[in-house]
């Protein structure tokens, strides 16, 4: 029982991570067709904005976490105006975009190891204390980022749902051109959900440096995994994308337990194989017909 | 023909350049140098063909000359497989696990690959990475893979006892070779019925398969051919550095390497190599600012893709075009 109880507990943390950093993800491939291959290298960069934001200049853990969704925002930005928005101009934009996106984020990861050092640093924005199930501890810290994550899901849900904004990205990934005829100005929702995948991108770098530490690589293990869950679930399908991160996040504390973290990874990598092999289109994903 | 023609042409004169090199520049760094050179070209000119040429994004070509080099490791170091026949059983080998992914990839289409590939890559390096049982305990604890450490002490091909002081001459002799070798045969494919048949399935995939073009049998083809001297260049990498790590499943290598083929041209026969030379310069001009390498390939990377496109091959056909409009 308790160690159920551990399992779930770090298995939904884990999933909670995954859940904010694949968000974004999936919103941007759902609305533009884009594998960001930078959003690892952003988050990152969130992390260690918020602590510089709290060890150099000294301002509220509040401040700086939002300073570092702020920064990420405009790095997303700045993606869509410099790399985005003229490959979409020209032909091959998927694998263009792909590849450019690629070069960003070895610049930006560099950029770090060059202002931050290898190093790792622990990250400040932290809370202390447990709480006590059973016979388990549970780090105050864990639920701190379930919180936070859960209060993050529900935002996004509600900008996607009840704004007009939301209802143009919604508009945007189900039929660009139909979208785009009704008036929908498609160029602004896609710098907004560059903009909104850079912010959410920097609040999971922020949880996960604080239960790990901060290393200018430590964005492209969460990338690949927010990859895995986006795979798993079908590109551009955000609210399977979260079923599918909390699931992931549940099978590999489980198989952490049960195997050893050893091969936690590589059983994910396998799942996502024989995922993609058996539906192409993912779990949740609908299956695209292609009219010649 | 014409375009033969002048493929051939092209081809002598850099052959002759090539060969006349180690006499023209004998200094020790320029032939190991140029020898490295030679490895990343095969297995750029290789990735070209699946990349540029069908079209089909798969990131697996690093994954693929690792298999290469380890199959060659692996071969000589526990059943002690003279080397000469280890590196043509490896590009076998790399031949069944090409064709494994590109089975695997079947069914995707466009980024879902990149990121299957990527996958696969990512569990080899993973699984060997993390792997800390003691396989061996011939010379020290070894996992089965080499752990982190790598596979070394698996022979040679004979060549550092034949030349003592000028193996790195015959290395570079025989990276030549292999190079001459896979540009042919890219050469061969690209402009034969294969490459005809890869070009249609990749740009009108629903009419080249009313043609009764099979996407199945010429994807498992493309696969099978670029895998088999990636995996020889791997083999190749394994016996002139004498030691194969995990390192090169590294993302750097993968960014350098993808870095050629954009910068040089995708889908081109002399593009990537002419990226690959560039780069391979470029990246010794950058030696000085070592900290910065890996920003200066990612920003050269970027801007490539969104300002040419179609790279220094592109720039030259534009050169072209615009010297045709004048004449």
């Amino acid at each position: 029982m308790d160690v159920l109880i551990q399992i779930v507990a770090s298995g939904l943390t884990l999933g909670a991570m995954y859940a904010v950093a694949t968000i974004g993800l999936s919103l941007v491939y759902g609305s533009l067709n884009m594998l960001n291959m930078a959003h690892g290298a952003i988050l990152t960069l969130g992390g260690y904005i918020c602590y510089a934001a709290i060890v150099h200049a000294g301002l509220h853990p509040a401040l700086a976490l939002l300073a570092a969704a702020l920064v990420c925002a405009l790095v997303g930005l700045l993606i869509y105006f410099s790399a985005a928005l003229p490959l979409l101009r020209a032909e091959n934009f998927e694998t263009n975009i792909f590849i450019a996106t690629i070069g960003i984020g070895s610049v930006i990861e560099n950029l770090m190891l060059k202002g931050f050092g290898p190093y790792p640093i622990p990250q400040p924005l932290a809370v202390g204390g447990q709480v006590v199930i059973g016979n388990v501890h549970v780090p105050l810290q864990n639920v701190f980022i379930l919180g936070v994550a859960i209060v993050l899901m529900v935002a996004v849900a509600i900008l996607l749902q009840r704004t007009s904004t939301g209802r143009a990205i919604r508009a945007t990934s189900m039929n660009r051109e139909a979208a785009q005829l009704m008036g929908v100005r498609v160029g602004r929702v896609y710098a907004q959900v560059l903009a909104l995948s850079g912010a959410l991108a920097a609040v999971s770098g922020i949880m996960i440096s604080s239960i790990a530490t901060l290393t200018p690589v430590m964005g492209g293990d969460p990338m690949l995994k927010a990859f895995i869950v986006c795979v798993v679930a079908g590109l551009g399908n955000v609210y399977g994308a979260v079923i599918a991160a909390i699931a992931l996040g549940l099978l590999e504390a489980a198989t952490q337990y049960v195997l050893g973290v050893r091969w936690s990874f590589a059983t994910l990598l396998l799942l996502v194989i024989l995922v993609l092999i058996w539906r192409p289109y993912g779990l949740f994903g609908k299956q695209q017909v292609v009219r010649l | 023909m014409k375009s033969v023609r002048r493929d051939i042409l092209i081809g002598l004169v850099c052959l002759a350049l090539a060969i006349a090199l180690p006499i023209a520049m004998p200094g020790r760094y320029v032939i190991t140098q140029s020898t490295l050179f030679f490895i990343w070209a095969i297995v750029v000119v290789q990735w070209n063909l699946v990349l540029g040429i069908s079209g089909i994004f798969s990131l697996a070509q690093m994954a693929l000359f690792a298999t290469g080099a380890y199959a060659t490791a692996m071969l000589g170091f526990y059943w002690k497989v003279p080397m000469l026949a280890a590196i043509p059983t490896a590009g076998v080998i790399t031949v069944a696990v090409g064709m494994l992914i590109g089975l695997a990839c079947l069914r995707l289409r466009g980024p879902y690959v990149a990121l299957l590939t990527l996958a696969i890559a990512q569990v080899m390096y993973v699984l060997i990475v993390n792997d800390t049982d003691c396989f061996t305990t011939v010379g020290g604890c070894m996992p089965l893979f080499g752990g982190v450490r790598g596979i070394g002490q698996f022979g040679d091909i004979g060549l550092r006892a034949l030349f003592p002081s000028k193996w790195y001459v015959a290395h570079y002799y025989v990276g030549l070779a292999l190079l001459a070798v896979a540009v042919t045969i890219s050469i061969v494919v690209i402009r034969g019925p294969l490459g005809l048949a890869f070009r249609a399935l990749r740009d009108n995939p629903g009419y080249a398969m009313s043609r009764g073009i099979s996407r199945f049998k010429y994807q498992l083809w493309i696969f099978a051919v670029s895998a088999f001297f990636t995996g020889i260049a791997g083999g190749f990498y394994a016996i002139h550095f004498r030691v194969v790590g995990p390192t090169v499943f590294s993302f750097s290598t993968l960014l350098f390497l993808i870095a050629m083929i954009v910068i040089g041209g995708l889908g081109s026969i002399w593009g990537p190599l002419l990226g690959a030379a560039v780069l391979m310069l470029a990246d010794e001009g950058m030696r000085e600012l070592s900290d910065y390498r890996n920003i200066g390939l990612g920003l050269l990377l970027a801007v490539f893709v969104i300002a040419w496109p179609n790279g220094l091959n592109g720039l030259n056909g534009w050169l072209q075009r615009s010297r045709a409009s004048r004449d």
